[in-house]
Parts: structure tokens; C-alpha cells; sequence
């Protein structure tokens, strides 16, 4: 068999941009040309090996103050694009509202990372390893989006269950522009647990991870909602697994069974990480572990 | 007159004495050099494992901007170089690994130089590789080299006594087959070297090498040049731990471009290029069988191991030479039968590390002696001190064990880690309901700890001088790799010419000035080095003496050396200050600088042809006690502390020691549990420390360190050499932990949490069913 | 070849200017622009930080930043940690607990440290591990490296 060697050469950035206001963001990007620059943690990477090209334009929204921040308004929690995850690892509001993020943050990659990685980079990067996906599914969040529409700032938003269609791949167009993500202030009584594979407490691309929320009252699980990292081609909700949790006491028996409903909806594949028997054994560990420590409260 | 007492600052703890430059970002790393108009080079790799090689187009990249040279094998007359004259610098005809080289660049950045590469096609015909060694031995396997029938390589053997009678007398005999992995060093410096010639063609190169004066007869070869035309410069490098005791093809092409454009060309890696270029570890089969009575004597081991070679010979596959030491002297063992046999694959190659065999060949022996101690109904620690050796016995191979504290370092590690009552307790914890479990082991381990005479001579030269102000230059053949000669070699002249450490220079770093020296390997250089300059040093001194000794008028006998003075050796009263000694020895009529030179070689002999020699001047043990917790749900094995007994000989520098221990535990814990380099198909699967994970902070232990000091009669002030044994020791010490907590072994590291958590699943799968 | 732009910072304490390709990133031009090779190239993926230095008072992986973004930025390096002749506390205590060997990773490794003692001056021995987990020394096993950031953080404020 005949077969040649030969490499893709890396695109050029012919255009600059750093606006400091989102209106001009918007300008920049109108016309889907742009590669955004955030955090830049996953940018370089990518973009050094090759995996990823630049468009003709680098916009650098870094100094744009207005995704920046945690704020709670009308019953929703709003976490600017720009946020990092040091910030999110630090914020009371935080800590006091939704202790499951800053538990995720400390997972994540390491301290140098959490300095500059965003919440908004990491969602758009949209690996199905990102460590804050999981728990933004479980939190019920939505996506904020805005683009310039006839010379005015129009914004959506996406339920971050329907954000991601592959790996990489978000319904993200290329004229708009992440600015947060934000959720209902959970109810009294919900807990959500995180988890993700070790053997290292952080720096590590998860092969498995999982986020786990709801409330027990009397023993009985209701408003369950479970998600997994790295088990299938984007970060899922388990609604299966969801569903039969829902209104059950949490006996062992249940667990089984949800462990094997949640083995259904998975499809975890066999990579450098680890294999589908690893990915799946994980599955069952860390359900049972985390249904565990969400009845502990 | 004032009276200076005696001090020693042997034993003491000293920093690196270049280690405030490094604090600072002051020293330049060869990573950091740049040389007056120099060019940056670059290497195609191949991208596939075994291919013949139909054309190589070349001709795009050469019109590009800024490149000034792009080489192909076709421009030069092939010539073979390394341990088995198989390797080239740029292939020709075929490739045999992802490792080969096809063409090579020289340009202005390495920006263009990448550019560059991507503008070379090369049109290949795949052929059929062969990645398992024994399956590479068949007899319809493909060829990866045409001259070498079978794909055979290099092939060892020794015996000693009769194995059928040793056999029969044994009432256990143990019988496993171990498969130890492809491990790399991961400098965190990557490969670098600079080459540059002078107008009369002389070589100059930087390089990290750590064998400066054979590199160049190994390096010569590959270019056609007299290894007398060249000069090694040795930049500080960031780590080594025996990955640069060779040449490799990168090194050969810079000097090709540095010829070809005649300018100085810098070739680096990345980190990717590292990865899957620079050597691993030398993976094995090893079948081993060893055989006890029932009072748990050790009646004979046989070993067979199979090397998957790779494509091309370093270091990895002469491996076997170490491990047959390990075999026939870890422990009394009165019969060995051992065979080996390395088998070209087109896999990548192994090179040297750390360890050189030992880490390989320990781990099998140290697993199989808690297996047999088990089989015996013994303790490991019982078992251990029945079969350790004692001062004065002779190996099988005619290791000669002198100021041997086996026993010493057995009772100590187990002691302090509460070894046996610990083993006891976790044994009876582990049916017991909860996912953490604890476990203990033990791992014993010996290595040569004065050089290993496996070149005609295992010797290193210095030379010191005295200035008129009583500073010293000592010169010497061995290098700084990071792990410290630099405050030992102070330390020894300290102690013997009664100066400051601060007063002493160190030069080691270029070829041209420094005596020869074989190389920074075998845990060798405190011993072999520091005994070169400490006899330099004691030359120097008696010439000192005997000129004060003349001017004072008191017998030379009764004067000593402190803190830059000449002083009465018995109450310590100073005689003439130092530095006014040598300028008068100096500045008189016959005149006389304080100038000494030595060469040591060390009292070892070479193997004869059947492997039979006491080939280092000491052999020292190392017996680790591990304790791990294992989640037995996830796998994942946490090593909580490690104890660790050592015979040091005697402690020079104590943070030295510390820091070389310390380090060595990380490495091996790795190796342990989590480095893996993952070669499927010829293919590396891993190449980046994302996947590739070497020990961080959060992951290492507690270590409770103990140094046993046997004090050698032939070491310096009775030193010995550390460095590997922590590496050699420790993997089996948490393979033999883990057993105690989970009741499983693990013939096959790294034990990843995949790896342990499959393994339980198994068991329980297999309980169930009965 | 992407297009420059150019960028006004304060490196080391001092203004300084550059005209940089956008999508370089500030590891290759404190190296390449600045001679600053203290700050090492090991992975060039934010897996081992050799790289970092503080930028804003942050620490942050330099192979992964954006030259461009340090427009209007504050960026400290390893050479600019000590003011006087005198070793930086923190570089003090990395040379006197011998946490130094081959000393490749340790530019980053120090920087990270004071980055902690910066912004974390409370932090226990576990919670230093955890702040050094994106540091990797192939030589030393981290204790001296643990034992020279404690020692440095308890007692900076008396060396000063």
C-alpha cells in the first residue's frame, strides 16, 4: 500500500482585537470570523498542536468587565463567561448556595490553570471530559448567548442540555458569544455532589466524572437530577437513572438497579485513559458512592 | 598564637553549591544557549513503524525562506553507529519505528524549521511490523533487520551449579512469569545539543550527555570524523538519570547541519518529540522460577528473560547483564541458571535508567520472595534475614561482599515501620467490610555501590590546584547531572586541605580540560570521583605540609590543615596562615605551585566471558517498607509512607543523600503505579505528561529515611554510591503492600487503579461463581 | 505568519514595550524577546509548570498565556523575584532545605511557591502539596521542596 507523509500547516491570525465592552465584542464577532480568546488555557493548546486552527481574527474578550462576576438576581445565580475557576474555588455566594461548583473547582486542572481558566472557556471548549459541565447539567443551568442582529445586541438562552452536540461541538454560531451561565438558586434542602477519577486529586482529564443533586426527604430522593462526564460523546444527563431515583428510598436495592439503569444510557469508548470496563465499573462506583453521600446530606 | 580545633564537615548538610544560580534563573541550561549566528534544526519522524521508504521530496522545503539546509540519508554514505553497529543517523530504504529519522532541516527559527517539515513528502509502502518480541522470534516473522536472522539481538547466559539437583532438593519452588513495562525518564529538560566546527573541522558539541570522553568515540563513528577532532561541552542539563549514556540519532544529524551550512545549529525537542524519541526503560518477560526448603534456604533460581529490543540497540537490551547480577545476589542464592534473549521488534528503543536492569530484574525477585516467604508460611522478614548474605561471601557471579549490612538494613526497615505486626493486622483486616484497605511489604535489594568495571577501565582523573590565595580548582572527569558530586567533591577537599567549601571552584564541564572519566552511571561518581579527588586532595596536602613542615621545623606528622591555617595537630596551635604558606612556597627560588593530579581506578575486575568477576568495588542494600491504602473499588492504591534502610557506607553529605533517596522513592512509585508509556502497534498512545503521569506532590508519601553506615574500606572516608537503589527497591515494596491489603499480586506493573480494580472485580466475580 | 501587535507592560518592576505575533504565547517572548530563561519550556501544555511565572499577582502557566494579553499587565519572573543582592526568602529556603538538583523545573517550581505565600500565607502541608500539583520535579520527590516553601512561609515576615 502506497501512503504519503505529509503534515496541515497552521492558520495565520491576520486581525487583533481586545475590546473592553461587550457591544464591541459583538461587533468583532459579527461576521463568524473570529477565534475567541477567553482564559486561553485550552486555545494554546489546541491551537499548537494543530488540532485547531485560528479564524482570520483573534478577539480577546479578556478585558471585558461585563462577564465578569457571580451575582444572584430574581432567584437565579448568574456566573459571568469570564469568571475562573480560582474565582468560583473562592466565592461565597458560591460556597453558601452552590458548594457543589467550588468542590468541582478544586478538581480541576491546577492552581496555575484555575487562574486564568474560565467558566465560559470551559464550556465552550466543550470536551466531554470538562470538568464544570457536569455540574452545570445537574444545576439545571442555562447557557446566556448574544450576537449583534441588525446592529443590536440580541441574546438566548440555552439550556446547557441542549448546548453540546459533539465533542468540540456547541450550538454556539460563530457570530455569538457566551456571556454566563446561570441558574435557579437551588431549593431548600438540595444537595449536589461532584466526582471525578483519580488517582491524582486534580490534573487530571477525568475518565470518568459525575455530578449528583436533589433532596432527600424521609429517605425519599425527589428533584434528582445526575449527569456524567467522559461516558459518552458530550458531558449527559442520566434521565433514565433520573427517573427511577426519583421518589425511591435510597436502599441498596434501588442503588442497584439505578446503577444499572445508568449503564443503559451510557456509551463510554476505550481510549489512552481508560477502557469501556473501567469507564463502566466507575459508573456504578461513583453513583452508589455519591447516592451515599447525598443521603448523608 | 590561637588554637583552631578539628572539624569535619563530613556528614554534614550542604546545599548544591550551584543552587543559588539555579534559585536566581541564572544558570543557563543547554535549553537556554544560543551561540553567535546559530541555525535551529529539526527532524522528520517517520510516522509509521516499518515501511519501505519509496521517495523523499524534499525539494519544496529547501526554496523555503530561511532555510539554509535539508538533509536526507541519501546524502551521505550510510554508516552504522551504536552498541550493535544497527542505527544510522537519517534512514535510508526503510523505517523500522516511529523513532526514525527521514530528513532533517536547518534554518533560522525553529518556526521555519517546522514550516519546513511540513513541506517534505514522503511516499512509503507499508510492510508488516512485528511488535511482540516473541512473536518477532517465529519463523515467518517479518525481518526488521535483513542482516539479522530470527530478529535475534543480544543474548546472555550464566550458570552456576547444577539446577536438577537443586531442585530435587527443594520443597517449594516458585514458578511465575513477571512482564515489566516501557517507562521514560522525563527530563524535564528535553533532549538538546549544539553543534559547531571550527575552520580546521574540529568538533565543538554541547550536549547533555553524561559519559563525555566515550561519547565521543561512540559519537565519531556516525560522522566519519576522528574522535580526537572533538570537543564535549557539558552545559548544566535538566535531569538525566541515564537517559543520555548514549548517542542518538539527533545528535549525530545536528552535526550534519552544523556541517552542511557551517554554522552552529541548536536541535531541541519537544516535549512531544521527547516522548517518543528519547529512550525508555527496557521492558521484559521474565520467567522466573526459584526454589526454597522447607526452613526457607533458597535452594536455586533459573530465570528466563525475553527483551523486546525495538527496532534499533542501546543500552536496554545489555540490560541483562545487571539483572543476572540481581538474580544470582539478592539474597544467598548457591545455584542460578539464567538466560536472555533481546528480540528486534519495531518498537521504539530502550536506553539506560536508573536502576540499569536492576529495577526490572528486583521486581520479580522482591514479589517472588514474599510469594515464596507466603508458600513457606513465613515471614518475609524471616525469610529475608535466613537468606541474607553476610560480610565476606562471594556471589555466584563473584561479587565480593564486603561491609554487608543486609541484616543490619532488614532489622532496621522492619523495626521502625512495625513491619511484622502491621503485615499480621492488615492480613486479618482484609475480609472485613469497607473499601479502604491497608497493606505492608517489604522489598529488599541490592545494586553495586563503587562502579561497575564494564568498560576497559572504571576510572576518573582530576586535577587540583591551589591558588596564592588559597582558593581550589579542582578539575574533574565526572559530571554534574543534578545529582550533587559538586557538594561531595567539596566536602572531600574541605575535609582534607582544611579550607572552606566556598573556596573550592569545580570544572567538569568541557572535554578539552578535564581528565578522563567514564561516565555519571552504576551509582558510581561519590565513590569513583570523590576517591580521585580525595587522593588528589591528600597529595596536594602532604606537599603542603611537608613545605611547612621545613619552614616551622616540626616533623610534618604533627601538623594539620584547618580553616586556612597550618596548625599542631595535637593541640590545634596555628603555625602560618595558609594562603602566605603557598606564596612563599610560590615566590622563592625554587619555586613551587601546589599542583596534584590523580587518576583512581577502582580495585573491581572485569567480567570474564561466562560473567564470572567482582566487577564493582561495593555492593551495597536497600530494604523499603511501604504502606498503601487501596480503594477496592476504584483501584486506586495510595502509597501513605515509605521506610527506608540503606547501607550509604558512610554519610557525606546528608541532604545530598536525603534529596538523591527521596527522589529516587517518586521515580519508583511511579513506576509503580502509574507511568506507563503506551506503545500499541509501534505506536506511542501517550506522548504528553497528560497521560504519562509521573509522580506530582499531593501523590507522594511520608518517608522515613535511615542510612546504615557500613563504612567501606575502599570508598571515600568509607562512602558508598545511593542513587538507584531507592528506584530499584521501592516498586516491589508497594506491589508486595498491596498484595497484603487486597490479597492479590501484580506480576505486571504499573498497578493502575484500572489494573487493581479489574484484578478485585475478577477475584469477586470468580468467589461468587464457586 | 500571523500579524503583530504591539504591547506595553510592566516586566520585572519596569515598563517595558514589545511588538509581538498575537498568537504567541509569553513563555517564547520572555525567552526569545527578553533573554529571560529562567522561565523553562518542559511540556508546553500547562501539564508541568516550569513555565510559570505571576502575572497580575497571579501565578499562571506562561506557555499558555497570550504575549498579547499582557498588554497593560503586571508580569514577574524568577529573575525579577529578589530586589537586593541577596537571594529572595523563598529562593533562600529552596537553596538551604537543598531542594535544588538538577534545578530545571525550579524557576516555576519558586515562583508557584511565592504565588502561595502571596495569596494563601495560612496554607497547610497538604494544602502546599495541592498548591504545587501543577509543578513537576523529576529529581527531587517534592519533601525538600515542601519543606523549603513551609519554612519560607512561616518565617518570611521575620527575614524581612
Amino acid at each position: 500500500m502506497m501512503a504519503s507523509q505529509s503534515k496541515a500547516t497552521k492558520n495565520a491570525i491576520d486581525d487583533y482585537l481586545a475590546p473592553a465592552t461587550l457591544s464591541d465584542a459583538l461587533g468583532a464577532l459579527e461576521d463568524g470570523e473570529a477565534t475567541i480568546l477567553a482564559g486561553g488555557t485550552d486555545l494554546m493548546v489546541q491551537t499548537q498542536s494543530g488540532r485547531v486552527g485560528y479564524k482570520q481574527r483573534l478577539v480577546n474578550i479578556r478585558r471585558i468587565d461585563e462577564l465578569r462576576g457571580i451575582s444572584e438576581h430574581g432567584g437565579r445565580i448568574c456566573i459571568g463567561a469570564l469568571v475562573t475557576i480560582t474565582e468560583l474555588l473562592n466565592n461565597t455566594l458560591v460556597a453558601e448556595k452552590v458548594p457543589v461548583l467550588a468542590a468541582m473547582a478544586d478538581k480541576f486542572a491546577s492552581n496555575q490553570i484555575r487562574n486564568v481558566a474560565t467558566v465560559g472557556g470551559n464550556i465552550c471548549n466543550a470536551s466531554p471530559a470538562g470538568d464544570s459541565i457536569p455540574p452545570f447539567l445537574v444545576l439545571d443551568a442555562d447557557v446566556e448567548l448574544a450576537c449583534l442582529r441588525d446592529g443590536k445586541a440580541a441574546t438566548r438562552s440555552v439550556p446547557i442540555t441542549e448546548f453540546f452536540t459533539g465533542p468540540g461541538r456547541t450550538v454556539r454560531a460563530s457570530n455569538e458569544l457566551v456571556t454566563g451561565i446561570s441558574f435557579a438558586v437551588p431549593q431548600a434542602g438540595f444537595i449536589a455532589r461532584f466526582i471525578k477519577s483519580g488517582p491524582r486529586p486534580a490534573l487530571e482529564i477525568s475518565a470518568v466524572s459525575m455530578a449528583l443533586g436533589g433532596v432527600v426527604e424521609n429517605d425519599v430522593f425527589r428533584s434528582v437530577s445526575l449527569s456524567f462526564g467522559s461516558v459518552a460523546p458530550t458531558a449527559m444527563r442520566a434521565r433514565k437513572a433520573e427517573t427511577f431515583l426519583t421518589g425511591k428510598k435510597l436502599d441498596d436495592e434501588t442503588i442497584r438497579a439505578a446503577v444499572e439503569t445508568a449503564l443503559e444510557e451510557v456509551s463510554p469508548i476505550d481510549d489512552v485513559r481508560a477502557s469501556i470496563w473501567y469507564r463502566r465499573h466507575l459508573v456504578g462506583v461513583y453513583l452508589r458512592r455519591l447516592v451515599a453521600d447525598v443521603v448523608q446530606g | 598564637m590561637t588554637s583552631i580545633a578539628k572539624k569535619s564537615v563530613i556528614g554534614g548538610r550542604f546545599p548544591k553549591p550551584d543552587s543559588p544560580d539555579k534559585a536566581v534563573g541564572r544558570t543557563r541550561f543547554i535549553n537556554d544557549l544560543e551561540l553567535p549566528r546559530m541555525l535551529y534544526g529539526k527532524i522528520l519522524h517517520t510516522d509509521r513503524p516499518h515501511a519501505l521508504i519509496k521517495s523523499v521530496n524534499t525539494e519544496r522545503a529547501k526554496t523555503l525562506a530561511g532555510v539554509h539546509a535539508v538533509l536526507t540519508g541519501d546524502d551521505f554514505p550510510e554508516v552504522k553507529f551504536g552498541i550493535n553497529r544497527d542505527n544510522t543517523p537519517l534512514k535510508k530504504g526503510k523505517v523500522r519505528c516511529i523513532r526514525d529519522e527521514i530528513a532533517a532541516v536547518a534554518a533560522e527559527t525553529e518556526e521555519i524549521c517546522n514550516a519546513a517539515l511540513d513541506l517534505i513528502t514522503v511516499e512509503y509502502e507499508d510492510l508488516p511490523g512485528v511488535f511482540d518480541p516473541i512473536e518477532a522470534m517465529l519463523a515467518d516473522a517479518p525481518l526488521v533487520h535483513e542482516d539479522r536472522p530470527g530478529n535475534l539481538s543480544l543474548a546472555y547466559k550464566f550458570d552456576h551449579g547444577d539446577i536438577a539437583s537443586a531442585e530435587r532438593q527443594s520443597d517449594v519452588i516458585m514458578d511465575h512469569v513477571f512482564n515489566v513495562h516501557y517507562v521514560t525518564h522525563c527530563c524535564m529538560g528535553t533532549s538538546s545539543v549544539i553543534a559547531d566546527f571550527d575552520t580546521d573541522g574540529k568538533l565543538t558539541i554541547y550536549t547533555q550527555t553524561q559519559y563525555p570522553y566515550n561519547y565521543k568515540m561512540d559519537l565519531a563513528p556516525a560522522l566519519g570524523i576522528h574522535p580526537g577532532d572533538v570537543r564535549v561541552i557539558q552545559p548544566p542539563v535538566g535531569g538525566a538519570f541515564g537517559s543520555k549514556l548514549d548517542v542518538y540519532p539527533f545528535e549525530p544529524i545536528c552535526v550534519l547541519l552544523a556541517k552542511a551550512t557551517r554554522r552552529p545549529v541548536k536541535l531541541t525537542f519537544s516535549r512531544e518529540e521527547e516522548f517518543i524519541n528519547a529512550p525508555t526503560r527496557q521492558p521484559a518477560r521474565i520467567h522466573l522460577r526459584m526454589g526454597a526448603k522447607a526452613d526457607g534456604t533458597i535452594t536455586f533460581r533459573d530465570v528466563d528473560c525475553i527483551l523486546n529490543n525495538g527496532a534499533y540497540t542501546s543500552w536496554g537490551p545489555t540490560t541483562p547483564y545487571v539483572m543476572m547480577r540481581t538474580f544470582s545476589s539478592l539474597y544467598r542464592v548457591p545455584v542460578v541458571r539464567f538466560r536472555s534473549q533481546a528480540v528486534y521488534t519495531n518498537n521504539p528503543y530502550a536506553g539506560s535508567f536508573r536502576g540499569y536492569g536492576n529495577v526490572q530484574a528486583t521486581y520479580a525477585a522482591a514479589i517472588q520472595a514474599d510469594m515464596m516467604a507466603e508458600a513457606l508460611g513465613m515471614n518475609v522478614l524471616d525469610f529475608s534475614l535466613k537468606n541474607a548474605q553476610k560480610s565476606g561471601e562471594v556471589s555466584p557471579q563473584g561479587s565480593r561482599l564486603e561491609d554487608c549490612v543486609f541484616t543490619e538494613c532488614l532489622a532496621i526497615a522492619a523495626e521502625k515501620s512495625d513491619f511484622v505486626a502491621k503485615q499480621n493486622r492488615y492480613q486479618a483486616e482484609r475480609n472485613r467490610p469497607g473499601r479502604i484497605k491497608r497493606g505492608i511489604g517489604l522489598a529488599s535489594s541490592i545494586h553495586n555501590a563503587g562502579g561497575a568495571k564494564i568498560h576497559k577501565s572504571d576510572g576518573c582523573g582530576s586535577i587540583l590546584k591551589l591558588d596564592d590565595y588559597a582558593r581550589a580548582t579542582l578539575i574533574t572527569g565526572a559530571s554534574e547531572i543534578g545529582q550533587g558530586i559538586d557538594a561531595v567533591i567539596c566536602q572531600v577537599l574541605s575535609e582534607e586541605l582544611g579550607i572552606p567549601m566556598s573556596d573550592i571552584t569545580i570544572v567538569n564541564n568541557d572535554s578539552a580540560i578535564a581528565p578522563w572519566d567514564v561516565g555519571v552511571h552504576a551509582s558510581r561518581t561519590t565513590f569513583i570521583a570523590g576517591n580521585s579527588a580525595r587522593r588528589a586532595a591528600i597529595k596536594a596536602r602532604e606537599q603542603i605540609l611537608r613545605a611547612a613542615s621545613k619552614q616551622a621545623n616540626v616533623p610534618q606528622e604533627a601538623l594539620d590543615l584547618r580553616e586556612g591555617w597550618v596548625v599542631q595537630d595535637d593541640n590545634g596551635e596555628t603555625v602560618i596562615k595558609l594562603d602566605k604558606l603557598l606564596r612563599q612556597m610560590h615566590f622563592k627560588e625554587d619555586p613551587e605551585l601546589v599542583m596534584t593530579t590523580d587518576y583512581y581506578e577502582p580495585p573491581s575486575e572485569p567480567e570474564t566471558e561466562n560473567h564470572v568477576g567482582d566487577m564493582s568495588a561495593a555492593y551495597s542494600h536497600a530494604v523499603h517498607v511501604a504502606e498503601v491504602e487501596v480503594d477496592t473499588e476504584t483501584g486506586e492504591v495510595k502509597v501513605v509512607k515509605v521506610t527506608s534502610a540503606q547501607d550509604v557506607g558512610r554519610i557525606i553529605n546528608e541532604m545530598g543523600i536525603e534529596a538523591q533517596i527521596e527522589g529516587g522513592i517518586a521515580m519508583g512509585i511511579g513506576y509503580a503505579l502509574s507511568e506507563n508509556l503506551q506503545i500499541v502497534d509501534g505506536l506511542v498512545r501517550n506522548p504528553s505528561f497528560r497521560d504519562y503521569k509521573v509522580m506530582t506532590a499531593p501523590e507522594v508519601p511520608e518517608m522515613e529515611l535511615h542510612f546504615v553506615e557500613s563504612h567501606s574500606k575502599t570508598g571515600p572516608l568509607g562512602a558508598k554510591g545511593i542513587a538507584e537503589l531507592p528506584t530499584i527497591v521501592i516498586a516491589p515494596a508497594i506491589a508486595n503492600a498491596v498484595h497484603n491489603a487486597i490479597g492479590i499480586r501484580f506480576l505486571d506493573p504499573p498497578l493502575t487503579p484500572e489494573k487493581v480494580a479489574r484484578a478485585i472485580w475478577e477475584r469477586d466475580i470468580s468467589v461468587a461463581a464457586e | 505568519m500571523s500579524c503583530k501587535v504591539e504591547i506595553k507592560f510592566t516586566l520585572n518592576g519596569r515598563p517595558e514595550k514589545a511588538i509581538v505575533p498575537v498568537d504567541l504565547n509569553l513563555l517564547a517572548m520572555l525567552r526569545d524577546m527578553f533573554d529571560l530563561k529562567g522561565a523553562k519550556y518542559a511540556c508546553g501544555e500547562g501539564e508541568c509548570g516550569a513555565c510559570t511565572v505571576i502575572v497580575d499577582k497571579l501565578s499562571v502557566n506562561s506557555c499558555l498565556t497570550f504575549a498579547v494579553d499582557c498588554d497593560g499587565r503586571e508580569v514577574r519572573t524568577v529573575e525579577g523575584l529578589r530586589a537586593t543582592d541577596k537571594l529572595h526568602p523563598m529562593q533562600r529556603a529552596f537553596v538551604d532545605h537543598g531542594a535544588i538538583q538538577c534545578g530545571f523545573c525550579m524557576p516555576g517550581m519558586i515562583m508557584q511557591a511565592t504565588h502561595l505565600s502571596d495569596t494563601s500565607p495560612g496554607l497547610t502541608r497538604d494544602g502546599l502539596k495541592r498548591g504545587l500539583e501543577g509543578n513537576v520535579c523529576r529529581c527531587t520527590g517534592y519533601t525538600k521542596v515542601l519543606d523549603a516553601v513551609s519554612d519560607a512561609m512561616n518565617t518570611e515576615g521575620v527575614d524581612q
